[in-house]
């Protein structure tokens, strides 16, 4: 089969690579060794998290971008990231949508009780931001592991139970589980009465990040009428709904355009002549299928997706086998203390690419001439101290696929 | 970890990072199955052979693959699932339901010539009453009846032309149940200047792997194995309109049954669609079709989600003038072959079901297309529409009014 452009990863970045290719009219397969992490993640858009909340993100940037030119933003470029975010908040209108808090940094309340630093969040989640101490009662359930209502509340200096309910008879209950019962009309009404008996002069509920796949809106509306209070989402433990609601999102919206979406099966082999790959080959045992597209986006993320393997010796990419500029030896992966101020080295290892996001050595030469990386795969970013790491995948995914079709 | 190695159990490679649990439809709507993760690599470190199975759940597992699908580590979780079913089976032993419903291959020429009163037996109250109580096959679920004439002596009767060839596993549903999409499969491939070919077969055996019957499985593959091989050594590549007969056929034949020459075979065997896709990719797919005013939705059945070729049914489908085709935001229909006729399994399976009834309600379609029997069997009792294969829309677009 004959592609105008193959995305290799399913990650965010490859995702929003096939929405700008796709709604360019090109002809797109995105391949998927797996889903990756989005189910994994809390779900908000961190851009730049490390910065204080009082400065407008757009400042953060610009100074950014002045301080760091090798870093992925400063690829892109100011105009082009707030392009490629606005790309992405295209695919979710209201109801549920996405927004900031006066263009600055917010903190959302986690499921561990702190507070953490992010950009976007969706509007079930808008009400946490203004979480005063004593405000808000923090709900969870009996027998859903994955939310600690009395930790996180007692983190937050606020009042937290655990609602017990006849309909969740069963010892354990999942994520999924609950996100689907709380679609049924009659289970928010039973949980929602449980909850407005447990008020004691709260008018702000903090619940688990499970307010239905399909309509959280709805089920945040209903549930706040019969409480009469307003109700908040707070991330939990994985499997993230908020992230099946981004992925199942892309997934409708690029075959509704079309795109071939292969997810389940890892790129085997890639066929290069000269600086140009010419095709992939999918495995599938014992079939191997060929795929050929005239450009390709490497988007496959970093250790936990297979973007980027460890041997005891060293790091290295797997697909094209580019160079990853790496320390010597194993010894100088990590700084001698595990929590430390300064990032680990190994976190810093990445693919090197031109400006406009080709695969280049460390002398500047240009490796391969059709493909193109996007992600967190790439080098010179730490997304886990900056803080960035939905801001990279979606303006990398977005800027190198629009490189790739110029 | 990579996705070659299977199927040699890879439970160690589970990271634990639950993107499993977030797409399985069967812990979706019941806490008595603990999910995927759960079920598959953590049980898995535990179960020893020899020691007694304790995964009294393990049989709720539906065979869907999501959780192989979504995997990045490449954990074949289904597959430790089946094989954990089938020990747990193998110890506690099968009702003879099970083996009823695996088996309807032996009785499909005589439920054919008696289709007549078979299919009134299959509604009557009574029988069906007697069937929940005796055999545990739910009263709700409406059994699917015979036709009179199957594919088979439909296809005997017709003259042959000369085309190159094309050979044809059809499978035992659209044999002696569904005739009309052997006849519109046939059709299409006839229209693209094919001569279509029915090579020796019996039943995939999917539905016996599905209930842990390993060894059931395996006498079909070595029957199925040796023919469709004889029919490739003569030069010819043969499709499957069935995704379920196709996976079993292409995937599980090598990695779960070890059948010699299965590999040769996969290599050769396409779906109906993916072959008329790649007639499309050389330009020699025959595209004279007529308008259909239609507004249809289709399905993705969860095996040829598994079979790793996209879509390609709805890719061919959109090709006709006037069809609008959406497609239904579902993941899993919850028949599972067998499984949602089952006693104990219907609620589960009706559960599963619901979330894509809504998900059709949503786009209000006269018409459902899909690729599986299974799905179209569960899609009928849901929603009450009708429900075709992708192929009969195809055949019909394809067809001169004269």
């Amino acid at each position: 089969m004959r592609y105008d452009l193959i995305i290799i990863g399913m990650g965010l970045s490859g995702l929003m690579a096939a929405k700008t290719a796709a709604g360019e009219g090109k002809k797109v397969l995105i391949v998927g060794k797996g889903m990756g992490a989005l189910c994994l993640l809390s779900n908000t858009i961190d851009v730049l998290g490390q910065f204080p909340k009082i400065i407008r993100m757009r400042d953060n940037l610009f100074q950014w971008i002045k301080d760091h030119p090798q870093h992925p933003y400063s690829k892109v470029g100011l105009e082009k990231i707030e392009e490629a975010l606005n790309s992405f908040l295209s695919l979710f209108p209201p109801p549920y949508s996405f927004q900031t808090v006066d263009h600055m940094n917010c903190l959302i309340p986690t499921g561990a009780g702190t507070l953490r630093p992010t950009y976007f969040i969706p509007i079930t989640m808008v009400e946490g931001t203004s979480l005063n101490e004593g405000k808000a009662l923090i709900v969870g359930l009996k027998g859903f592991k994955d939310f600690y209502a009395h930790y996180v509340a007692d983190q937050l200096k606020c009042r937290g139970v655990n609602v017990s309910l006849s309909d969740l008879l069963h010892g354990e209950i999942t994520t999924t589980y609950l996100g689907r019962l709380m679609e049924k009309n009659s289970f928010i009404k039973n949980i929602g009465r449980e909850i407005k008996k447990q008020l004691n002069g709260e008018n702000l509920i903090g619940f688990p990040a499970l307010l239905g796949v399909h309509d959280p809106i709805q089920v945040k509306n209903n549930l706040e009428e019969i409480i009469g209070a307003k109700v908040f989402e707070i991330p939990t433990l994985p499997p993230s709904i908020p992230g099946m609601r981004i992925f199942n999102r892309f997934k409708e919206w690029l075959i509704q355009k079309g795109v071939t979406f292969l997810l389940g099966y890892p790129v085997s082999k890639v066929t290069l002549k000269g600086k140009k790959c010419e095709g992939i080959e999918v495995s599938h045992p014992p079939v191997t299928t060929s795929y050929s597209a005239d450009r390709y986006i490497l988007a496959s993320g970093r250790f936990m997706g297979g973007g980027l393997e460890g041997t005891a010796e060293k790091i290295f990419e797997p697909i094209f086998h580019l160079p990853i500029p790496q320390p010597q030896s194993r010894g100088g992966w990590f700084e001698k203390k595990f929590f430390t101020v300064s990032p680990h080295r190994i976190h810093r290892v990445g693919i090197l690419t031109n400006n406009a996001f080709q695969p280049i050595d460390e002398r500047g030469g240009l490796i391969l001439e059709n493909v193109w990386v996007a992600g967190s795969i790439l080098a010179h970013h730490h997304f886990i101290d900056e803080k960035s790491r939905e801001g990279i995948e979606i303006t990398t995914g977005y800027w190198a696929t629009k490189k790739a079709m110029e | 970890m990579n996705k070659k190695t299977w199927p040699k159990s890879n439970a160690d490679a589970c990271i634990r990072c639950t993107t499993c649990m977030a797409v399985c439809p069967v812990s979706r709507v019941t806490p008595k199955f603990p999910g995927p993760k759960q079920a598959g690599p953590a049980a898995a470190r535990f179960r020893r052979p020899g020691e007694p199975s304790a995964d009294d759940w393990i049989d709720l597992c539906i065979g869907c693959h999501l959780c192989d699908m979504v995997c990045s580590s490449g954990v074949n979780v289904s597959e430790l699932n089946l094989i954990a079913k089938a020990k747990y089976l193998d110890e506690k032993g099968r009702p003879f339901r099970d083996w009823l419903l695996t088996h309807s291959y032996l009785w499909g020429q005589l439920g054919s010539f008696f289709s007549p009163l078979i299919n009134l037996l299959f509604k009557n109250p009574v029988i069906k009453w007697m069937g929940e109580v005796i055999l545990k096959i739910d009263r709700r679920r409406e059994l699917p009846g015979y036709e009179f004439l199957t594919f088979r002596q439909w296809f005997n009767r017709k003259p042959t032309k000369g085309n190159p060839k094309i050979a044809y596993f059809y499978g035992c549903y659209t044999n002696t149940n569904e005739v009309d999409v052997g006849k519109a499969t046939v059709q299409v491939l006839e229209a693209n200047g094919f001569e279509v070919t029915l090579p020796p077969q019996r039943c995939c055996g999917i539905a016996m792997l599905g209930n842990g019957d390993f060894k059931g499985a395996k006498k079909m593959a070595r029957y199925n194995i040796p023919s469709l091989l004889n029919t490739i050594h003569s030069g010819s590549k043969i499709v499957f309109s069935s995704t379920s007969c196709g996976h079993m056929i292409k995937h599980q034949y090598s990695h779960l049954l070890s059948i010699p020459s299965a590999e040769e075979v996969a290599q050769h065997l396409f779906d109906v669609f993916e072959f008329l896709r790649n007639l499309k990719e050389s330009n020699s797919l025959n595209t004279h079709f007529k308008e259909l005013s239609l507004k249809a939705a289709y399905f993705t059945p969860c095996h040829l989600r598994a079979l790793g070729m996209g879509i390609p049914a709805l890719e061919i489908l959109r090709l006709i003038p006037g069809l609008q085709i959406d497609q239904i935001e579902a993941d899993c229909c919850g028949m599972g072959g067998t499984f949602g006729f089952k006693k104990e399994k219907y609620e589960i399976s009706e559960e599963i079901g619901k979330d894509l009834k809504e998900a059709i309600d949503r786009l209000n379609p006269e018409m459902i297309l899909t690729d599986c029997e299974g799905c179209r069997i569960q899609i009928r009792h849901l929603t009450g529409l009708k429900v075709l294969h992708p192929i009969q829309i195809l055949r019909d677009a394809l067809q001169n009014d004269g």
